[in-house]
């Protein structure tokens, strides 16, 4: 901080060269951590998620990132079409027509705990008709839109954070996943690392690599990330990874209780990337109707194979160079 | 769902049509793809699978002629160090050909990689936040410092080379620089040389693109390439300069036996990806099979390899033999530089590639 607002002062004097040495020596100075707190994450719960993309807007305007360029995409009414590096929350809209759903009677009429016994009584009588085909809730319809709003998984084993060759993205006191714009040079790996598809380099602008931040700069101040705040439904949870994943639990058990077979958390147990994800989600239908993948390999884990198989092949190659060349 | 019929229906009107200009040549190409991947094409299958329309479920790579060219000379480098030193500490007398111009290309090719590395970056004035962390997690980190130190001994053997054969006059200096002990660096410098030619394959292991991850071989390739290149390159400029049969004919066994792993490795790579690897081989749009096939597999590994055979084992007459010899070496240094081309092209087009970058995740 010290060496960048001296710099401040005098960069114009100094110039160029100057300036990229004290951004380099900046980049080499090491901060004392900040006192650990309880990880934090999301719980996006898909089930509630009504596709105002309030998320996407309240993201931008906190963040301050560009609008894309609108584009009709003819798909649907996503015209984001995926995250970017100036685009950290992304609301899909994923249509399903002529699902094959074979559901008990019982279960097109839901048993809500309103009116006592009035609404049970006004249907019998017909006051109220009989749910017509089509039109109930969206768990239970052949024809339903599932909406979504995805993020940055925040990776208990992040594979950006290990493709990181600078030590840009680190892990902060909330065990958020975060990086750090002054360190960052824009190499690119972790954008080729991340099995989401999540981090991207601003191709437009500065050239790094962006994504969510958790609003880091929001819960230093104790406050809730702007997505979370502007969600009118709650969809977007915020709070401490372990009592959100109770309740996620919950939830997901009351919606199997009404019928909602296909209900399921992602992320919300260890088993992706060894560790599961501190931004997990509640999802109606199978992963890959949301493009997430079902089980993606951890990229490092690829380290210790791809050189056993590298060491072997040199080792070939030298001892067949030493017999060629000692030889006539 | 419809507009994924359309698309669909596009993209089969274009490899019909693809297909009619060379029908031989594609039929063939997509019968050698499904013989290495072992994985049958099957569109009606794959419009089955779950997807969010086809909008890439990754992000694709931004790497681009920079870092081609850095696999392909960050190979030869690497190569031709190993070589040479493995001709300095092994051969005989009249190797000192190999020797003197291994460790004389390898600093020549090496001297463009760090610049095209720091181009390739988003920020290039940043370079040197690489030297901030090692991240052993990371191969890109392992990479640069294995890059800096290869450069070290790289760099010192190749000027103490150069002293020791007077071309930087007779002064003091350059007399320190001849006295260096070239053999007792070639040990550490080999070491580091393989690890050069061998990490970027690694590096685009450790990803999330399918193609680049699903097979653990990408390093064995790129090795084996690096070494199958450089002895190329070497016993190129040596036809041109002048060294003797039997060493040209080393270079040639050695060059012989490195394609040979080579073709294992990527066979065996194209059968472990499976459905991942047609993005690499595959005829279709957004597939590499028609590069990868001719100028890569054909004409820059079976045909060099083929001949070298032939120069080798074959009752030869002594005339084609230097005229062989250079086709061989040009077509095998081409041969290299299209394996890291198709390699990071495909591997955009995998990251491109939804129905395969899900199936990929299904373990």
């Amino acid at each position: 901080m010290q060496v960048e607002s001296n710099h401040k002062k005098t960069g114009q004097l100094r110039g160029f060269p100057l300036h990229v040495l004290n951004t380099t020596l900046a980049a080499f100075q090491k901060e004392p951590s900040p006192a650990p707190q309880p990880a934090m994450g999301f719980f996006t719960d898909t089930s509630i998620c009504i596709g105002c993309k309030a998320c996407e807007v309240a993201c931008k305007q906190w963040n301050q990132l560009p609008a894309i360029d609108p584009k009709w995409t003819g798909t649907s009414y996503d015209n984001t079409q995926q995250l970017s590096a100036t685009t950290w929350r992304h609301v899909q809209f994923i249509e399903q027509v002529q699902r094959d759903v074979t559901l008990p009677p019982a279960l097109y009429s839901l048993d809500l705990p309103l009116f006592g016994d009035q609404i049970t009584e006004a249907k019998s009588n017909g006051v109220i008709p009989a749910t017509p085909t089509g039109t109930a809730l969206p768990f239970f319809t052949t024809d339903r839109w599932l909406m979504h709003s995805d993020v940055c998984k925040h990776c208990a084993n992040a594979p950006c954070q290990e493709a990181c060759p600078t030590g840009a993205i680190v892990r902060t006191e909330f065990d958020t996943v975060y990086v750090q714009q002054d360190i960052c040079n824009g190499c690119g790996y972790c954008v080729v690392a991340c099995p989401f598809g999540v981090v991207a380099r601003d191709e437009q602008g500065d050239h790094q690599a962006h994504k969510c931040t958790l609003c880091y700069d929001r819960l230093k101040d104790d406050m809730v990330p702007a997505c979370a705040k502007a969600c009118p439904t709650e969809s977007i949870q915020f709070g401490e990874v372990e009592s959100l994943k109770a309740r996620a639990r919950q939830r997901v058990g009351d919606l199997q209780k009404r019928g909602v077979n296909t209900a399921r958390l992602y992320g919300a147990d260890k088993s992706i990337l060894d560790g599961g994800l501190n931004s997990f989600f509640l999802l109606l239908d199978a992963p890959e109707v949301y493009n997430l993948p079902q089980n993606p390999l951890r990229p490092s884990t690829n380290v210790a194979p791809a050189s056993i198989w590298t060491a072997l092949a040199a080792m070939a190659l030298g001892i067949a160079g030493i017999f060629f060349f000692k030889g006539k | 769902m419809k507009i994924d019929d359309k698309k669909f229906t596009i993209m089969r009107n274009m490899l019909v049509r693809a297909s009619s200009h060379a029908p031989a040549f594609d039929t063939v190409a997509e019968l050698l793809a499904t013989l290495t991947t072992g994985y049958t094409l099957s569109p009606e299958q794959e419009e089955r699978e779950s997807r969010y329309f086809e909008y890439p479920l990754l992000k694709a790579s931004l790497w681009r002629w920079e870092i081609v060219w850095y696999f392909f000379l960050g190979g030869l480098a690497a190569g031709c160090y190993v070589v040479a030193s493995i001709a300095s500490l092994f051969g005989s007398p009249e190797d000192t050909a190999v020797v003197r111009m291994g460790y004389y290309l390898s600093l020549l090719a090496l001297l463009p990689c760090p610049p095209l590395l720091i181009k390739d970056l988003g920020r290039p004035e940043r370079f040197l936040h690489m030297l901030r962390v090692f991240n052993r997690k990371s191969p890109m980190s392992q990479g640069v410092w294995g890059l800096l130190s290869f450069s070290l001994f790289c760099g010192l053997t190749g000027v103490s080379q150069a002293s020791h054969d007077g071309l930087f006059g007779r002064w003091w200096g350059a007399k320190v620089l001849a006295a260096l002990p070239r053999k007792a660096l070639a040990i550490p410098g080999t070491l580091f040389a393989l690890f050069l030619g061998g990490y970027t394959g690694i590096l685009l292991a450790a990803t999330s693109v399918p193609l680049w991850s699903r097979s653990k071989l990408m390093g064995a390739i790129f090795i084996s390439s690096a070494i199958s290149t450089s002895t190329a390159l070497l016993s190129l400029v040596l036809h041109v300069t002048g060294a003797s049969a039997s060493t040209l004919r080393k270079l040639g066994k050695l060059e012989w036996t490195a394609m040979l792993l080579e073709t294992a490795s990527i066979i065996a790579f194209l059968r472990g990806s499976g459905r991942a690897a047609r993005v690499l081989v595959g005829t279709a749009s957004d597939e590499h099979g028609r590069t990868f096939w001719s100028f890569m597999f054909g004409g820059g590994l079976m045909l060099p390899w083929l001949l070298q055979t032939f120069l080798l084992f074959g009752k030869r007459a002594e005339k084609r033999t230097s005229i062989i010899g250079v086709l061989v070496s040009v077509l095998t240094l081409l041969g290299g530089y299209f394996l890291r081309h198709t390699m990071v092209e495909a591997g955009r087009s995998s990251s491109r590639n939804t129905r395969t970058t899900l199936w990929n995740a299904r373990r």
